[in-house]
Protein backbone atom coordinates (compact mmCIF):
# COMPACT_ATOMS: atom_id res chain seq x y z
CA UNK A 1 0.00 0.00 0.00
CA UNK A 2 1.32 3.44 -0.92
CA UNK A 3 1.59 5.78 2.02
CA UNK A 4 2.66 9.38 2.24
CA UNK A 5 5.82 8.69 4.21
CA UNK A 6 7.11 6.04 1.88
CA UNK A 7 6.75 8.36 -1.11
CA UNK A 8 8.41 11.38 0.50
CA UNK A 9 11.78 12.09 2.04
CA UNK A 10 11.73 13.59 5.56
CA UNK A 11 11.85 17.20 4.33
CA UNK A 12 8.88 16.78 1.99
CA UNK A 13 7.05 14.76 4.62
CA UNK A 14 7.33 17.63 7.07
CA UNK A 15 6.03 20.00 4.37
CA UNK A 16 3.11 17.63 3.82
CA UNK A 17 2.28 17.44 7.53
CA UNK A 18 2.41 21.22 7.86
CA UNK A 19 -0.37 21.65 5.33
CA UNK A 20 -2.34 18.48 5.98
CA UNK A 21 -3.21 19.81 9.41
CA UNK A 22 -4.93 22.85 7.89
CA UNK A 23 -8.62 22.23 7.78
CA UNK A 24 -9.91 25.01 5.59
CA UNK A 25 -13.63 25.63 5.16
CA UNK A 26 -13.96 28.58 2.82
CA UNK A 27 -16.95 30.31 1.36
CA UNK A 28 -17.31 33.31 -0.92
CA UNK A 29 -19.36 36.42 -0.23
CA UNK A 30 -20.50 39.19 -2.57
CA UNK A 31 -20.07 42.08 -0.16
CA UNK A 32 -21.84 44.56 -2.42
CA UNK A 33 -23.32 44.83 -5.90
CA UNK A 34 -21.61 48.13 -6.53
CA UNK A 35 -18.24 48.67 -8.12
CA UNK A 36 -16.15 51.70 -8.99
CA UNK A 37 -15.08 50.10 -12.27
CA UNK A 38 -16.92 48.48 -15.15
CA UNK A 39 -14.49 46.01 -16.64
CA UNK A 40 -15.07 44.30 -19.96
CA UNK A 41 -14.70 40.64 -19.11
CA UNK A 42 -16.10 40.87 -15.58
CA UNK A 43 -18.64 38.06 -15.08
CA UNK A 44 -20.32 39.68 -12.09
CA UNK A 45 -22.23 42.31 -14.04
CA UNK A 46 -22.50 40.52 -17.37
CA UNK A 47 -24.24 37.54 -15.78
CA UNK A 48 -26.63 39.64 -13.70
CA UNK A 49 -25.26 38.63 -10.34
CA UNK A 50 -25.68 42.24 -9.23
CA UNK A 51 -29.46 42.16 -9.60
CA UNK A 52 -30.33 40.95 -6.11
CA UNK A 53 -31.51 43.45 -3.51
CA UNK A 54 -28.40 44.25 -1.52
CA UNK A 55 -28.74 43.93 2.27
CA UNK A 56 -27.79 47.26 3.81
CA UNK A 57 -28.47 46.61 7.50
CA UNK A 58 -25.10 46.02 9.15
CA UNK A 59 -26.73 44.14 12.03
CA UNK A 60 -28.11 41.62 9.54
CA UNK A 61 -24.65 41.20 8.04
CA UNK A 62 -23.21 40.60 11.49
CA UNK A 63 -25.86 38.01 12.35
CA UNK A 64 -25.32 36.33 8.97
CA UNK A 65 -21.56 36.15 9.49
CA UNK A 66 -22.08 34.69 12.96
CA UNK A 67 -24.23 31.98 11.39
CA UNK A 68 -21.55 31.32 8.80
CA UNK A 69 -18.99 30.96 11.54
CA UNK A 70 -21.24 28.50 13.33
CA UNK A 71 -21.58 26.63 10.03
CA UNK A 72 -17.84 26.05 10.22
CA UNK A 73 -16.51 28.63 7.78
CA UNK A 74 -12.96 29.53 8.74
CA UNK A 75 -11.94 31.47 5.64
CA UNK A 76 -14.20 34.19 4.24
CA UNK A 77 -13.37 35.26 0.71
CA UNK A 78 -14.83 38.68 0.11
CA UNK A 79 -15.57 39.70 -3.45
CA UNK A 80 -18.24 41.82 -5.11
CA UNK A 81 -18.73 44.27 -6.65
CA UNK A 82 -15.97 46.12 -4.93
CA UNK A 83 -15.83 45.16 -1.23
CA UNK A 84 -13.88 48.24 -0.16
CA UNK A 85 -16.93 50.39 -0.97
CA UNK A 86 -18.45 48.83 2.16
CA UNK A 87 -15.68 48.78 4.75
CA UNK A 88 -18.13 48.29 7.61
CA UNK A 89 -19.24 44.96 6.11
CA UNK A 90 -15.65 43.95 5.45
CA UNK A 91 -14.84 44.80 9.05
CA UNK A 92 -17.78 42.72 10.28
CA UNK A 93 -16.24 39.71 8.53
CA UNK A 94 -12.69 40.51 9.61
CA UNK A 95 -13.68 40.71 13.27
CA UNK A 96 -15.33 37.29 13.16
CA UNK A 97 -13.61 35.05 10.61
CA UNK A 98 -10.16 35.06 8.98
CA UNK A 99 -10.91 37.03 5.83
CA UNK A 100 -9.46 37.74 2.42
CA UNK A 101 -10.54 40.80 0.48
CA UNK A 102 -10.44 40.83 -3.32
CA UNK A 103 -10.26 44.41 -4.57
CA UNK A 104 -9.29 46.46 -7.58
CA UNK A 105 -7.00 48.41 -5.26
CA UNK A 106 -8.39 51.85 -6.03
CA UNK A 107 -9.40 52.30 -2.39
CA UNK A 108 -6.83 51.55 0.28
CA UNK A 109 -7.80 49.12 3.00
CA UNK A 110 -6.85 51.07 6.14
CA UNK A 111 -4.31 49.03 8.00
CA UNK A 112 -5.21 50.55 11.34
CA UNK A 113 -8.60 48.82 11.03
CA UNK A 114 -7.40 45.71 9.19
CA UNK A 115 -3.79 45.16 10.28
CA UNK A 116 -3.34 41.66 8.87
CA UNK A 117 -6.24 41.07 6.50
CA UNK A 118 -5.09 39.49 3.26
CA UNK A 119 -5.78 41.66 0.24
CA UNK A 120 -5.68 40.48 -3.36
CA UNK A 121 -5.59 43.22 -5.99
CA UNK A 122 -6.95 42.36 -9.40
CA UNK A 123 -4.73 43.26 -12.33
CA UNK A 124 -5.49 42.55 -15.96
CA UNK A 125 -2.15 43.17 -17.60
CA UNK A 126 0.00 46.12 -18.51
CA UNK A 127 -1.21 49.71 -18.66
CA UNK A 128 -2.63 49.57 -22.19
CA UNK A 129 -4.54 46.31 -21.61
CA UNK A 130 -5.92 47.70 -18.40
CA UNK A 131 -7.17 50.78 -20.22
CA UNK A 132 -8.87 48.66 -22.88
CA UNK A 133 -10.51 46.26 -20.44
CA UNK A 134 -11.02 48.41 -17.34
CA UNK A 135 -11.02 51.97 -18.57
CA UNK A 136 -7.89 52.93 -16.67
CA UNK A 137 -4.47 51.74 -15.61
CA UNK A 138 -5.42 50.65 -12.10
CA UNK A 139 -1.86 49.61 -11.26
CA UNK A 140 -0.76 53.24 -11.07
CA UNK A 141 -3.23 53.78 -8.22
CA UNK A 142 -3.23 50.40 -6.49
CA UNK A 143 0.57 50.23 -6.36
CA UNK A 144 0.64 53.62 -4.60
CA UNK A 145 -1.98 52.43 -2.12
CA UNK A 146 -0.31 49.14 -1.26
CA UNK A 147 3.41 49.50 -1.98
CA UNK A 148 5.40 47.15 0.29
CA UNK A 149 2.31 45.90 2.13
CA UNK A 150 3.18 42.45 3.56
CA UNK A 151 -0.42 41.24 3.45
CA UNK A 152 -1.14 42.14 -0.15
CA UNK A 153 -0.53 40.52 -3.51
CA UNK A 154 -1.60 41.10 -7.08
CA UNK A 155 -3.97 38.62 -8.68
CA UNK A 156 -2.85 39.00 -12.26
CA UNK A 157 -5.41 37.75 -14.77
CA UNK A 158 -3.42 36.97 -17.88
CA UNK A 159 -5.26 37.59 -21.14
CA UNK A 160 -4.38 36.21 -24.58
CA UNK A 161 -2.92 39.60 -25.45
CA UNK A 162 -0.45 39.24 -22.58
CA UNK A 163 1.25 36.11 -23.88
CA UNK A 164 4.93 36.94 -24.32
CA UNK A 165 4.49 40.17 -22.35
CA UNK A 166 4.15 39.07 -18.75
CA UNK A 167 7.62 39.93 -17.52
CA UNK A 168 7.30 43.74 -17.62
CA UNK A 169 4.15 43.43 -15.49
CA UNK A 170 5.95 41.19 -12.99
CA UNK A 171 8.85 43.66 -12.87
CA UNK A 172 6.50 46.51 -12.00
CA UNK A 173 5.21 44.39 -9.12
CA UNK A 174 8.74 43.55 -7.97
CA UNK A 175 9.53 47.26 -7.96
CA UNK A 176 6.68 48.05 -5.56
CA UNK A 177 7.62 45.21 -3.21
CA UNK A 178 4.51 43.09 -3.65
CA UNK A 179 3.82 39.47 -4.62
CA UNK A 180 1.82 38.18 -7.56
CA UNK A 181 -0.30 35.16 -8.37
CA UNK A 182 -1.23 34.35 -11.96
CA UNK A 183 -4.55 33.22 -13.35
CA UNK A 184 -6.22 33.22 -16.76
CA UNK A 185 -9.03 35.17 -18.36
CA UNK A 186 -11.97 32.94 -19.27
CA UNK A 187 -13.60 35.64 -21.43
CA UNK A 188 -17.20 34.52 -20.96
CA UNK A 189 -18.23 37.91 -22.20
CA UNK A 190 -16.60 37.32 -25.57
CA UNK A 191 -14.56 40.50 -25.57
CA UNK A 192 -13.14 40.93 -29.06
CA UNK A 193 -9.51 39.96 -29.41
CA UNK A 194 -9.39 38.26 -26.02
CA UNK A 195 -10.19 34.70 -27.05
CA UNK A 196 -7.55 32.04 -26.51
CA UNK A 197 -6.18 30.67 -29.74
CA UNK A 198 -4.49 27.38 -30.50
CA UNK A 199 -1.01 27.25 -29.02
CA UNK A 200 -1.28 30.38 -26.88
CA UNK A 201 -1.94 28.50 -23.67
CA UNK A 202 1.01 26.20 -24.35
CA UNK A 203 3.26 29.22 -24.84
CA UNK A 204 1.82 30.86 -21.76
CA UNK A 205 2.57 27.83 -19.61
CA UNK A 206 6.24 28.02 -20.61
CA UNK A 207 6.27 31.73 -19.87
CA UNK A 208 4.62 31.30 -16.47
CA UNK A 209 7.18 28.64 -15.56
CA UNK A 210 9.97 31.01 -16.57
CA UNK A 211 8.54 33.80 -14.42
CA UNK A 212 8.36 31.47 -11.43
CA UNK A 213 12.00 30.48 -11.93
CA UNK A 214 13.17 34.04 -12.49
CA UNK A 215 11.16 35.73 -9.71
CA UNK A 216 10.68 33.05 -7.02
CA UNK A 217 10.39 35.65 -4.27
CA UNK A 218 7.61 37.47 -6.08
CA UNK A 219 5.58 34.91 -8.02
CA UNK A 220 3.42 32.75 -5.74
CA UNK A 221 2.71 29.79 -7.94
CA UNK A 222 3.70 26.27 -8.93
CA UNK A 223 4.52 24.62 -12.23
CA UNK A 224 1.91 21.94 -11.70
CA UNK A 225 -0.74 24.62 -11.27
CA UNK A 226 0.47 26.18 -14.53
CA UNK A 227 0.13 22.81 -16.23
CA UNK A 228 -3.39 22.17 -14.96
CA UNK A 229 -4.74 25.64 -15.58
CA UNK A 230 -3.37 25.94 -19.11
CA UNK A 231 -4.34 22.42 -20.21
CA UNK A 232 -7.50 21.98 -18.15
CA UNK A 233 -6.26 18.46 -17.46
CA UNK A 234 -5.27 16.87 -14.15
CA UNK A 235 -4.10 13.26 -13.92
CA UNK A 236 -5.65 12.60 -17.33
CA UNK A 237 -9.05 14.05 -16.34
CA UNK A 238 -10.51 17.14 -17.99
CA UNK A 239 -11.98 19.98 -15.91
CA UNK A 240 -15.77 20.07 -16.25
CA UNK A 241 -19.02 20.30 -14.30
CA UNK A 242 -18.42 16.68 -13.28
CA UNK A 243 -15.08 17.65 -11.77
CA UNK A 244 -15.46 21.18 -10.38
CA UNK A 245 -15.05 21.28 -6.58
CA UNK A 246 -16.27 24.86 -6.10
CA UNK A 247 -20.02 24.37 -6.41
CA UNK A 248 -22.39 25.75 -3.78
CA UNK A 249 -23.29 22.83 -1.55
CA UNK A 250 -27.06 23.36 -1.57
CA UNK A 251 -27.10 23.43 -5.38
CA UNK A 252 -24.86 20.44 -5.85
CA UNK A 253 -27.02 17.52 -6.92
CA UNK A 254 -24.36 15.73 -8.91
CA UNK A 255 -24.52 11.93 -8.74
CA UNK A 256 -22.36 10.15 -7.98
CA UNK A 257 -21.06 12.81 -5.61
CA UNK A 258 -18.05 14.77 -6.77
CA UNK A 259 -15.00 15.51 -4.64
CA UNK A 260 -15.66 19.06 -3.56
CA UNK A 261 -14.98 21.82 -1.06
CA UNK A 262 -16.83 20.82 2.08
CA UNK A 263 -19.72 23.17 2.93
CA UNK A 264 -18.69 25.66 0.25
CA UNK A 265 -21.25 28.37 -0.56
CA UNK A 266 -21.12 31.49 -2.64
CA UNK A 267 -23.53 34.03 -1.23
CA UNK A 268 -25.02 37.03 -2.99
CA UNK A 269 -25.17 40.42 -1.31
CA UNK A 270 -28.82 39.95 -0.28
CA UNK A 271 -27.55 37.22 2.09
CA UNK A 272 -30.26 34.90 0.80
CA UNK A 273 -29.41 34.06 -2.79
CA UNK A 274 -26.65 31.62 -3.54
CA UNK A 275 -24.71 31.48 -6.78
CA UNK A 276 -23.95 28.17 -8.48
CA UNK A 277 -20.21 28.30 -8.05
CA UNK A 278 -17.20 30.49 -7.46
CA UNK A 279 -17.70 32.14 -10.81
CA UNK A 280 -20.64 32.90 -13.06
CA UNK A 281 -23.42 30.35 -13.61
CA UNK A 282 -23.47 31.46 -17.25
CA UNK A 283 -19.95 30.17 -17.71
CA UNK A 284 -19.35 26.96 -19.63
CA UNK A 285 -17.47 24.68 -17.22
CA UNK A 286 -15.66 23.07 -20.15
CA UNK A 287 -13.87 26.33 -20.93
CA UNK A 288 -13.71 27.76 -17.39
CA UNK A 289 -10.21 28.84 -16.49
CA UNK A 290 -10.95 30.05 -12.99
CA UNK A 291 -7.71 29.87 -11.03
CA UNK A 292 -9.27 29.19 -7.63
CA UNK A 293 -11.48 26.41 -9.01
CA UNK A 294 -8.53 24.69 -10.66
CA UNK A 295 -6.40 25.10 -7.55
CA UNK A 296 -9.17 23.61 -5.42
CA UNK A 297 -9.68 20.84 -7.95
CA UNK A 298 -6.12 19.71 -7.35
CA UNK A 299 -6.37 20.17 -3.59
CA UNK A 300 -9.51 18.08 -3.06
CA UNK A 301 -8.02 15.23 -5.06
CA UNK A 302 -5.15 14.59 -2.68
CA UNK A 303 -5.39 10.82 -2.56
CA UNK A 304 -5.34 10.58 -6.33
CA UNK A 305 -1.89 12.18 -6.18
CA UNK A 306 -0.55 9.53 -3.81
CA UNK A 307 0.70 7.51 -6.74
CA UNK A 308 4.29 8.64 -7.13
CA UNK A 309 6.73 10.94 -5.38
CA UNK A 310 6.47 13.52 -8.16
CA UNK A 311 2.66 13.52 -8.17
CA UNK A 312 2.47 13.94 -4.41
CA UNK A 313 5.10 16.70 -4.45
CA UNK A 314 3.08 18.46 -7.16
CA UNK A 315 0.04 18.30 -4.91
CA UNK A 316 1.99 19.64 -1.93
CA UNK A 317 3.31 22.58 -3.95
CA UNK A 318 -0.18 23.57 -5.04
CA UNK A 319 -1.52 23.31 -1.51
CA UNK A 320 1.40 25.40 -0.25
CA UNK A 321 0.65 27.97 -2.94
CA UNK A 322 -2.94 28.18 -1.73
CA UNK A 323 -1.83 28.41 1.90
CA UNK A 324 0.60 31.20 1.08
CA UNK A 325 -2.03 33.18 -0.79
CA UNK A 326 -4.11 33.29 2.37
CA UNK A 327 -1.07 33.55 4.65
CA UNK A 328 -1.92 30.28 6.38
CA UNK A 329 1.79 29.63 6.06
CA UNK A 330 4.51 32.25 5.50
CA UNK A 331 5.26 33.42 1.92
CA UNK B 1 -4.96 -4.86 28.84
CA UNK B 2 -5.69 -7.25 25.96
CA UNK B 3 -8.23 -6.07 23.46
CA UNK B 4 -11.65 -7.63 23.76
CA UNK B 5 -13.11 -9.66 20.93
CA UNK B 6 -15.71 -6.94 20.44
CA UNK B 7 -13.03 -4.29 20.04
CA UNK B 8 -11.09 -6.44 17.60
CA UNK B 9 -14.25 -7.06 15.63
CA UNK B 10 -14.99 -3.36 15.37
CA UNK B 11 -11.42 -2.57 14.38
CA UNK B 12 -11.53 -5.19 11.66
CA UNK B 13 -14.83 -3.87 10.34
CA UNK B 14 -13.58 -0.26 10.38
CA UNK B 15 -10.49 -1.33 8.44
CA UNK B 16 -12.72 -3.17 5.95
CA UNK B 17 -14.87 -0.08 5.44
CA UNK B 18 -11.85 2.16 4.95
CA UNK B 19 -10.31 -0.24 2.45
CA UNK B 20 -13.57 -0.51 0.56
CA UNK B 21 -14.53 3.18 0.58
CA UNK B 22 -11.05 4.42 -0.30
CA UNK B 23 -10.46 1.57 -2.74
CA UNK B 24 -7.13 0.78 -1.13
CA UNK B 25 -4.94 -1.79 -2.79
CA UNK B 26 -2.33 -4.16 -1.36
CA UNK B 27 -3.87 -4.20 2.09
CA UNK B 28 -6.39 -6.36 3.90
CA UNK B 29 -8.24 -5.87 7.20
CA UNK B 30 -5.71 -8.28 8.72
CA UNK B 31 -2.66 -6.36 7.51
CA UNK B 32 -4.10 -2.89 8.12
CA UNK B 33 -2.12 -1.24 10.92
CA UNK B 34 -4.76 0.07 13.37
CA UNK B 35 -2.28 2.64 14.67
CA UNK B 36 -1.53 4.15 11.25
CA UNK B 37 -2.32 7.86 11.04
CA UNK B 38 -5.02 8.09 8.39
CA UNK B 39 -4.27 11.71 7.48
CA UNK B 40 -0.50 11.76 7.70
CA UNK B 41 0.00 8.37 6.08
CA UNK B 42 -3.02 7.51 3.95
CA UNK B 43 -3.75 11.11 3.01
CA UNK B 44 -7.43 10.98 3.79
CA UNK B 45 -9.23 14.31 4.01
CA UNK B 46 -12.49 15.52 5.52
CA UNK B 47 -14.51 14.37 2.52
CA UNK B 48 -13.08 10.85 2.87
CA UNK B 49 -13.84 10.98 6.58
CA UNK B 50 -17.39 12.11 5.88
CA UNK B 51 -17.86 9.15 3.54
CA UNK B 52 -16.46 6.70 6.07
CA UNK B 53 -18.50 8.29 8.87
CA UNK B 54 -21.72 7.82 6.89
CA UNK B 55 -21.08 4.11 6.53
CA UNK B 56 -20.14 3.77 10.20
CA UNK B 57 -23.26 5.66 11.27
CA UNK B 58 -25.45 3.27 9.28
CA UNK B 59 -23.63 0.23 10.49
CA UNK B 60 -23.53 1.06 14.20
CA UNK B 61 -26.63 3.29 14.39
CA UNK B 62 -24.68 6.12 15.96
CA UNK B 63 -24.29 9.79 15.14
CA UNK B 64 -20.79 11.00 14.31
CA UNK B 65 -20.51 14.73 14.79
CA UNK B 66 -18.40 16.52 12.20
CA UNK B 67 -16.62 18.36 14.99
CA UNK B 68 -15.33 14.98 16.15
CA UNK B 69 -13.55 14.21 12.86
CA UNK B 70 -10.16 15.41 14.16
CA UNK B 71 -10.38 12.67 16.80
CA UNK B 72 -10.75 9.95 14.19
CA UNK B 73 -7.11 9.74 13.27
CA UNK B 74 -6.52 6.00 13.32
CA UNK B 75 -8.58 2.82 13.09
CA UNK B 76 -7.94 2.27 16.79
CA UNK B 77 -9.22 5.74 17.70
CA UNK B 78 -12.26 5.32 15.47
CA UNK B 79 -12.98 2.04 17.20
CA UNK B 80 -12.67 3.66 20.64
CA UNK B 81 -14.99 6.44 19.47
CA UNK B 82 -17.60 3.94 18.27
CA UNK B 83 -17.44 2.01 21.54
CA UNK B 84 -17.87 5.25 23.47
CA UNK B 85 -20.95 6.13 21.42
CA UNK B 86 -22.40 2.63 21.81
CA UNK B 87 -21.86 2.73 25.56
CA UNK B 88 -23.80 5.99 25.84
CA UNK B 89 -26.59 4.52 23.71
CA UNK B 90 -26.99 1.47 25.92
Amino acid sequence: MKTVSNLLDPVWYERYKRISSLNIRSSIYDVTNRCNLRCRGCFFFSSGEDLVQEETDLKKWEAFIDREKTRGVNLAILIGGEPTLCMDRVEAFYKRIPSYCATNGLIKVPRDRFPDMMVGISLWGGGEDEKILRGKDTFAISSRNYEGDPYTYYLYTVTPKQVGRIEPVIKRIVDVGLKVHLQLLSNDEGVDGFHWREGELRDLRVEMDEMLERYPQTVISSKYYHEVITTGIMLGRRFSWRECPSVTESLDNRQPPVRRLIHFYRWAADLKTVHRCCTSATRDCATCKDGAAHMSWIMVNKRDHIISTQDLQNWIEVYEMFAKLYRLIPW
Amino acid sequence: MPESTVTKGIERRVAEIIIEELKLEDVTPDTFNPEMDLVDELGIDSMDLATIALVLQDEYKIVIDEDDYPRLKTVRLICAYIEEKLAVKH
